[in-house]
């Protein structure tokens, strides 16, 4: 018999391999999302499969080796065989060594694979939501069907098996191999919802439904693994296989829910919880619970309670029949009545242009010379740059273009949320984009200088009633509260920005110099003054000394002229010796006192250097 | 027997929701549903509400949104009609108006596909329109000028005369330009032009600013020099009447004039001997002629 449980297991991995290959091709060719799950879920079957198979293998040499011990033993006597070292028996000892070490170590490999796929698969599917090839759903149906239908005939058979022979070894592959039929099943109907288009995204869901099964075989392999170390060793129970899944055998046999469940908290620990009276009444009134948990979750949904600040639009079939206000509302349950909910009275926003990043928004000043953000240049007339005119219209030099960066904050509020639901897919893109193409529109037909001073508060009540009326020509159902230019300013690029500040420090520099220039005039204003003052004065006391001096000069000679006439040749000689005295008194005077002579007299009258000069020192100081 | 009716019960649920869900479909409000009776379009749905069908194969469902879908076409250079080259977006809103004209053009109905379709023939559309059409119609200081509103309507007429053609089930409900940009040599261009401009006004500023200090400086100045030379001409004035002043002493002279004139040349001595002199007498000039009559000693003159 345990020849033939070995076979099952060989078939169990034959099948799985066949099968992960086949789903494996298939996938390539139809690009199925749930394929790709499913793949990886046969893939782990056949490592499950071919690990438990080798396992009965090494359990059956052990077995045949013990068996031939013993009949050796009653053949030849007991004594000699009594001491039975390790080296005796070395199928048992492999069998041993292969439960201690490489089963735990599997099932870590286990649980990397599964958390390592689970996780890629979540990942990719989010990426390509629409990777089946419509073209191909068909025949890709067709087959996972077929391995839906042969995993399960195999995998019931061996299920089966594995009850009545009561082989653990058996039952992890035949549990991975039954649930493989039913993920197969899964696969082939998200595929099916893609192939009739009537739920275009069923294949995407079924990769994630597969996609959490994967995560919670790697965290039942993880808490397995972890409550191994904690369970009680009783002599002579025979170990569950630690790679076994309870949630694969769960999925392959549904109705054995409690079976499961029991046979678990029995093993875990160590007595019998699955005859208590808890499990047995939790067990009798599984039905009704079930039935009570789904009338629940149908009347929870007869009642809806619409948040303050929103409205819910009431779908009866479909048809958008009435508007809830907040508070509670009932309805008919799903899927009859749905209700969908929106924020209307809440205060939307967007920016047109660029939205500081965050290092600008944290900062507290805002220059145009630094950027904030990958900056938007938008299209705007420019007076200033016409250099001149010229009746050749595709001269460039005529054309008065210029660039501004700006940021536009748009403030908005829905008001007629049926408008806003049911006139356009993506109302707030399309919002977005009416209010851009009002802003370049805008911008276009505006002067840059304009619209960078003057025209700047115009610019904001235009630019909200432009958009406005947009919106309500295209009904949608929105207000537009606020438009503001909170930033507008030239391209930072290329310094065009840094060239607008400088004309701003160069007119304060006009402006230094014009303040140079009068201080300077004010001086010279005031050495002018003071300088005619001076010249003026000078005049003055030039005058008062020449009047003076003839005044004094005159009464001089008033009374000179008595003493002149009563010795006339004695006072002219004592004026002029006394004037003689006085004019040369620094004056260098040679008499020569010898006059009939012929002797030639020279003078040297040259100036002597002066002796303190001639011995002038010289020094190296600065 | 409790336990079976119960299992029952549950099952009968199930199995009448499944055969809810087979017979059955709904329409929402913003849906359009295309009802293929083996494979082929029977019916269209435009009502929403609760409909009933034949189940799959028989009868298949065929889902599409009625609302305006918007997409925007890549920002392309454009060359206009005055050789100029500008970059250019525009936004459309369309519509499935004939599903059962749509569904057949696209495989599976593909509002992607349709998108990507539509967006061949609006740009094809655009080059067109925008090749008629000057720069200084999209971008013009004076508002007047600008020319959106017939390029768009333009545009407009042309994707919808490619789309009648072919009978696309599409309708398109409004279309205009989104953005309008230069290519990047262009925009560089159009900086340096922006710089010269701002330039101008510095050197402007510059220039004012000289030119003003400079008149400034010579108003200044020449105020000064008007102001030295009123001093000028008024010390001159002064001095003169301090001449005429010292004029009107001059007839006391003339009671004595050898007098006066031997003062005047006194004076003229002392003046012109201040400086630094040398002076070569000999024995007749008084007082040195006090020399010539001095009694002779033995040791010399």
């Amino acid at each position: 018999m345990e020849r033939s449980i070995q076979k099952n297991g060989l078939v169990n991995l034959a099948v799985a391999l066949v099968i992960f290959l086949a789903g494996f091709g298939v996938t390539v060719f139809s690009g199925s999302l749930a394929g790709q799950a499913a793949s990886v879920f046969l893939g782990l079957s056949v490592l499950v499969a071919f690990i438990s198979w080798f396992q009965m293998r090494l359990e059956e040499n052990a077995r045949v080796e013990k068996q031939e011990m013993d009949e050796l033993a009653q053949s030849r006597g007991t004594s000699l065989f009594e001491a039975r070292d390790a080296g005796s028996f070395p199928a048992q000892n492999a069998r041993l060594q292969f439960e201690k070490y490489f089963v735990p170590g599997f099932t870590v490999l286990l649980l990397l694979l599964e958390a390592g796929a689970a996780w890629g698969l979540w990942r990719w599917s989010s990426q390509n939501m629409a990777s089946l090839k419509p073209v191909n759903a068909m025949a890709s149906l067709a087959l996972f069907g077929i391995f839906a239908l042969l995993l399960f005939l195999f995998g019931r058979f061996s299920v089966t098996m594995a009850r009545l022979e009561n082989n653990r070894l058996l039952r992890p592959g035949s549990s991975f191999l039954l649930a493989g039929a039913y993920i197969c099943l899964l696969t082939a109907i998200g595929i099916l919802g893609v192939a009739t288009k009537q739920y275009p995204n069923a294949d995407y869901w079924a990769a994630r439904v597969l996609c959490v099964l994967l995560g919670l075989l790697a965290v039942e392999n993880l808490l397995a693994l972890l409550l191994e170390i904690y369970r009680p060793r009783v002599k002579g129970k025979i170990t569950r296989p630690l790679y076994e899944s309870r949630i694969a055998g769960l999925l392959a046999q549904p109705e054995s829910l409690f079976t499961t469940a029991a046979q678990t908290l029995d093993y875990q620990f160590g007595f019998k919880v699955s005859e208590t009276w808890f499990f047995q009444a939790c067990k009798k009134s599984l039905p009704i619970l079930f039935l009570v948990q789904l009338a629940a979750l149908m009347l929870s949904t007869t009642v809806v309670f619409v948040d303050a600040g929103e409205q819910g639009v009431l779908e009866h079939y479909g048809k958008a029949t009435q508007v809830l206000g907040p508070g509670p509302h009932l309805k008919l349950p799903w899927p009859a009545d749905v209700v969908y909910r929106f924020r209307t009275d809440q205060i939307q926003s967007f920016t047109i242009g660029y939205t500081n990043d965050a290092q600008s928004e944290a900062s507290r000043v805002v220059l145009w010379t630094v950027s904030h953000a990958k900056e938007e240049n938008f299209l705007v007339g420019n007076r200033s740059l016409e250099t001149g005119k010229s009746d050749n219209t595709n001269d460039m030099g005529n054309k008065p273009l210029g660039l501004i960066s700006v940021s536009i904050p748009v403030q908005y509020q829905i008001t007629n949320v049926k408008d806003w639901v049911y006139n356009n897919t993506t109302p707030q893109d399309f919002l977005e984009s009416l209010a851009t193409m009002e802003v370049v529109h805008y911008f276009a037909g505006s002067d840059l200088n304009d619209i960078l001073s003057r025209g700047r508060l115009d610019a904001t009540s235009i630019l909200r009633d432009r958009i406005q009326a947009s919106v309500d020509e295209h009904k949608l159902g929105a207000k537009i509260v606020f438009v503001g230019l909170q930033d507008i300013h030239p391209p930072t690029a290329g310094d065009v920005a840094k060239t607008y500040e400088s004309v701003v420090g160069t007119e304060q520099g006009r402006l230094s110099q014009i303040l140079g220039a009068e201080a300077a005039a004010i001086r010279a204003n005031t050495l002018a003054e003071s300088q005619a003052f001076i010249v003026t004065n000078v005049a003055d006391a030039y005058r008062v000394r020449v009047t003076s001096a003839a005044y004094a000069r005159a009464a001089l000679f008033t009374n000179q002229i008595p003493a002149y006439a009563a010795a006339p040749s004695v006072y002219r000689q004592r004026l002029y010796l006394q004037n003689f005295a006085a004019a040369t008194q620094n004056a260098r005077k040679y008499v020569l006192l010898v006059t009939n002579t012929q002797d030639v007299i020279i003078y040297d009258l040259e100036d002597k250097v002066r002796y303190d000069m001639e011995n002038l020192a010289i020094t190296n100081s600065p | 027997m409790k336990k079976n009716a119960i299992t029952l019960i549950v099952a009968a649920l199930l199995l009448v929701i499944f055969v809810l869900l087979l017979f059955t479909y709904q329409v929402r409000q913003s849906e359009v549903v295309v009802v293929s009776t083996f494979l082929k379009p029977t019916d269209t749905i435009t009502n929403a509400g609760l409909y009933l069908k034949w189940p799959w194969p028989v009868q298949s469902i065929n889902r599409f949104d009625q609302r305006v879908q918007t997409f925007e076409d890549k920002f392309g250079e454009t060359y206009l009609g005055d050789h100029n080259l500008l970059l250019m977006s525009v936004y459309v809103g369309w519509r499935i108006s004939d599903a059962k004209a749509f569904f057949p053009k696209f495989p599976g109905g593909s509002t992607e596909l349709a998108q990507s379709k539509l967006e061949n023939i609006l740009t094809s559309a655009r080059v067109a329109v925008c090749g008629k059409h000057n720069l200084s119609d999209l971008v013009n200081s004076d508002p007047s000028q600008l020319k959106f509103d017939e390029i768009e309507k333009e545009m407009k007429s042309q994707v919808e005369a490619d789309l009648k053609k072919s009978d696309y089930g599409i309708t398109i409900e409004f279309l205009g330009v989104k953005r309008i940009g230069l290519p990047e040599s262009v925009t560089q261009a159009v900086f340096t032009r922006m710089k010269a401009e701002r330039n101008k006004y510095i050197e402007e500023a510059k220039s004012k600013g000289d030119a003003q200090a400079a008149k400034i400086k010579s108003a200044a100045d020449r105020q000064a020099a008007d102001l030295i030379a009123d001093a000028t001409a008024a010390a001159t004035r002064i001095q003169g009447q301090g001449d005429v002043e010292a004029a009107s002493f001059l007839g006391v002279f003339q009671q004595n004039p050898d007098l006066a004139i031997f003062n005047l040349q006194l004076e003229a001595l002392k003046n012109s001997l201040n400086q630094k002199s040398t002076l070569i007498f000999d024995e007749r000039l008084s007082p040195f002629s006090l020399f010539q009559n001095l009694p002779a000693t033995s040791q010399g003159k």
